[in-house]
């Protein structure tokens, strides 16, 4: 349908964007389905045993009394089950858009002058507003999401906390009657404690006794929170334990906020009331001041507007920098290369200069990479074409593909696979990108020499780096070594290992990433690289979801695989790796092209030996080595992590970018080695993960990249 | 001058060219609220204190939805004594609020918004979160034929 409505995202939508069907799972059932047995079983045994002495032994008020309290219980019960907690939609693709690569993992807004953070959820595509919680359960983000409760088998939030808190209320106040009650009972028949009537009251006492004690403590602790503002979640978080509730508005006001408050509207199954709209030009356009008109005149336009409105924080002189380096060193090393990977097909047309050339401030070349569709064959032909569990292994395989520049696959499935992993906003992929930076910046320094490279991770504090400078300087560093894994930190640390290698072509490690597992395996005559190149493709994975998503950025086609719609939704999330660097706010979108392009050049310089070393000696000049320590450490570090995670584990992580960096990134014969090197790493670093998915420069290297990403749910 | 709809019309609309969004301001809380500031790609299409205005009326909307009033309190009540069965048959206070937004943010975008090539969206379709701005695409080659 072609008109316009002002429905968001697409016209036609009847329903908001929703949660995805879930599995079917009787086990979930069960605490519910308990939990009503005994509730409605009880009560009307205690109805038919009970109440009709006690109407007649004490007052007809009493069953009436207790059927009120029942039906309230009960009420409230289903409206805890039954309603929509308060669930978010999916965020729209559009929406994306604006939080790309550089998008930190946390944004601080401030309530009341405390800062709160809001964090990234990789699901659901949104910043989670502040007191929202992504459970992991049902899969959902919730508003004021206190906590999922298995006997309602429901979250409770926004929405129904108040009936969920009514229900605890009446049910304790419910066991409390038929207790006592059945106690009047009970001691009113001392002599008949054998007939039917009287053992049925004691059963049901026992019952009601047994689960006096949770409901009661339950409810006490919701009786705490509920007056001091709080929600479970903030609460077993400690969020707000040492400092100030800024939700916190008062003991009373916080009850009436509880109880009284309107009934908040749901947000999924709305029907859409599609706006017919005319919209059509020539528009009006708003008188311009001179003020405005100059400003304008100044302006790149619209599209550099937004871009350059982004935020783009401490990690922007150095992206900057390492992005016009890098365009320089792709540049000219893509020329290289292309002229020399020759093997099979002809040199795939020089594209890349278009894109970079001139592009000095990293948001402008986001931008025109963004907005432009850079065919650059050259950059695709090493895309491996693998699917997403696959992706790993052909980041592994790039390597010698690449230098046989026969990989002329479609890097559409390769970017396409990248771009299916929504996840990588999670934390672990912000931490990998801080240790991509640091990795490559170590790496580069001591590329080619002998374990400079690990010197170099110590200083890569820098996540304010960001993920261009990054990895632009992971991919220099990688120049040293054939693996692909330039961009990630993997590849760093492999870098710093490999440090005792020739310095063959960095380039080729990205590149290794478009080749494939089966020209990677093909591949004998890189014997002593096949070490190395195992040992980066080990880290490659990490880094060619990055490579994916920025080609698949920069690609023009749309590349029909088979995953159309997961590209589309994960292009700008793409690079998961970078998302670690986005807590850095870096133009990672560019430090990944610049890697990209290095890893091309790499590849194509694997191919000579000496012409190449020189070459690739002098393409690595020592650019500003004062944010390289950090980026290296963080790269080598990230690399050590990598590889372990590769090593451990394969298709876990499916939601977290890092899991799927970390999947199965070894390709088959180098394996073997570099499965031994990594793991060596691995135990070194292992310890060293700290996950610390903050912005700002200060990234811990060595958490759990991988198996980060689960915790946001 | 736009025509009337029609199917080679409604085929000539105007392309998105770029997406703006107001993102929720959190200063006082979840309170629902809007950011009133304007936003640099609308500085060529609107002005700035029609956007201002329409945001702050939206706010102002909000604010009275989410209000603990009276209205909120009779409502609760009616609720827990009819077992809130009350509410199958009886239209919450918010969502009466959220109805009168919806026909605001119609009436503005007829008015105000269309003409220029924008197009306000309604912020329950995204949850209340974020208020999209689709920015229509102006360079279209002359003008409509009026058919």
């Amino acid at each position: 349908m072609p008109g316009v409505s002002s429905g968001g995202g697409g016209g036609g939508v009847g329903t908001a964007v929703s949660s995805p069907p879930r599995p079917f799972r009787p086990s979930r059932y069960v605490p519910v389905s308990a939990a009503t047995t005994f509730l409605v079983g009880s009560t009307s045994l205690f109805f038919c045993f009970t109440c009709p002495w006690l109407s007649d032994s004490v007052s007809s008020i009493v069953p009436i009394y207790i059927a009120v309290i029942f039906i309230f219980t009960l009420a409230n019960f289903c409206m805890a089950t039954f309603m929509d907690p308060g669930i978010f939609p999916r965020a729209e693709e559009d929406e994306d858009k604006e939080d790309d690569f550089r998008a930190p993992l946390y944004k601080t807004v401030e309530i009341k002058a405390i800062q709160v953070r809001m964090k990234w959820c990789s699901t659901c595509r949104f910043y989670r507003p502040p007191r929202c919680s992504h459970c992991s359960v049902c899969d959902n983000c919730v508003e004021d999401f206190d906590h999922h409760c298995p006997w309602v088998n429901n979250c409770i939030g926004r929405r129904n906390y108040r009936y969920f808190f009514l229900f605890l209320l009446s049910l304790t106040t419910h066991i409390i009657d038929v207790f006592s009650f059945g106690l009047v009972y009970v001691l009113n028949h001392r002599q008949q404690l054998d007939t039917p009537h009287a053992a049925v009251t004691m059963a049901v006492m026992c019952v009601a006794g047994l689960f006096f004690v949770p409901v009661a403590g339950l409810t006490g602790f919701h009786i705490v929170l509920v007056a001091r503002g709080r929600t479970t979640n903030e609460q077993v978080t400690g969020k707000f334990r040492g400092g100030v509730n800024p939700f916190n508005k008062g003991c009373l006001k916080n009850i009436s906020h509880i109880l009284c408050r309107a009934q908040a509207p749901r947000y999924t199954g709305r029907p859409y009331m599609h706006q017919k709209m005319e919209v059509q030009p020539p528009f009006l356009r708003p008188c311009l001041t001179e003020a405005q008109l100059e400003a304008k005149i100044l302006d790149n336009g619209i599209q550099n507007d937004q871009h350059s409105t982004r935020q783009f924080k401490s990690g922007l002189v150095l992206s900057d920098t390492a992005g016009c380096l890098f365009e320089q060193f792709s540049k000219s090393s893509l020329d290289q290369m292309e002229s020399q990977s020759a093997d099979a097909e002809a040199p795939p047309p020089p594209k890349p200069d278009l894109r970079y050339s001139g592009l000095p401030p990293a948001d402008t070349e986001e931008s025109s990479l963004l907005t432009e569709a850079p065919p650059t064959p050259s950059m695709f032909k090493y895309r491996p074409p693998y699917s997403s569990p696959g992706r790993n292994h052909s980041a592994l395989s790039h390597s010698n593909k690449m230098i046989r520049g026969e990989s002329l696959d479609s890097p559409c499935p390769s970017i396409l696979k990248s771009s299916r992993q929504p996840s990588y906003r999670s934390e672990p992929s912000s931490l990998d990108g801080v240790t991509l930076v640091g990795g490559g910046v170590g790496v580069r320094r001591g590329g080619g020499e002998r374990g400079e490279g690990s010197g170099g991770p110590g200083g890569a504090a820098g996540g304010v780096l960001g993920g261009v400078s990054g990895h632009s300087l992971a991919g220099r560093s990688y120049t040293s070594y054939p693996s692909s894994l330039v961009l990630s930190a993997a590849g760093s640390r492999s870098s710093s290992l490999r440090s005792a290698q020739i310095a063959h072509n960095p380039l080729a490690t990205l590149q290794s990433e478009g080749t494939t597992d089966t020209s990677y395996k093909s591949l004998a005559n890189q014997t002593p690289r096949n070490g190395s190149l195992s040992y980066d493709s080990l880290l490659t994975p990490s880094e060619s979801p990055e490579f994916e998503s920025a080609a698949h950025e920069l690609s023009p086609q749309k590349p029909p695989g088979p995953f159309p719609s997961s590209a589309k939704a994960g292009q700008p999330k793409v690079v998961s790796p970078s998302s670690p660097l986005k807590g850095y706010t870096s133009p990672f979108l560019s430090a990944q092209i610049a890697q990209q392009r290095e890893g091309q050049l790499l590849q194509g310089s694997a191919t000579f030996s000496s012409p190449h070393r020189a070459y690739l000696r002098a393409v690595s000049p020592p650019p500003p080595t004062s944010p390289r320590p950090p980026e290296a450490q963080h790269l080598i570090q990230y690399g050590q992590d990598l590889s372990s995670r590769a090593l451990r584990n394969t298709s876990s992580l499916s939601s977290s970018p890092g899991a799927r960096l970390l999947e199965p990134p070894i390709s088959p014969p180098p394996r073997g080695l570099s499965l031994s090197k990594s793991t060596a790493y691995t135990g070194e670093t292992g310890s060293q993960y700290k996950l610390r998915p903050t912005g700002g420069g200060t990234m811990v290297v060595g958490g759990e990249v991988g198996g980060g990403h689960h915790a946001p749910q | 001058v736009p025509q009337t709809h029609s199917l080679q019309d409604l085929r000539q609309q105007a392309a998105v060219a770029a997406k703006v969004f107001i993102q929720r301001d959190y200063t006082n809380g979840t309170l629902c609220q809007f950011q009133t500031k304007f936003p640099s790609e609308l500085e060529t299409r609107i002005d700035k204190q029609q956007f201002e205005e329409t945001v702050r009326t939206l706010n102002n909307l909000y604010a009275e939805a989410e209000k603990l009033g009276s209205q909120s309190y009779i409502e609760g009540c009616l609720a827990c004594l009819t077992a809130y069965t009350i509410f199958l048959c009886m239209e919450t206070h918010y969502e009466k609020v959220l109805k009168k937004i919806a026909k605001y943010i119609q009436e503005q975008n007829d008015k105000v918004y269309a003409p220029r090539g924008l197009l306000l969206t309604d912020p329950i379709e995204r949850g209340l979160r974020v208020v999209s701005f689709p920015m229509f695409r102006t360079s279209r080659a002359g003008r409509r034929n009026a058919t």
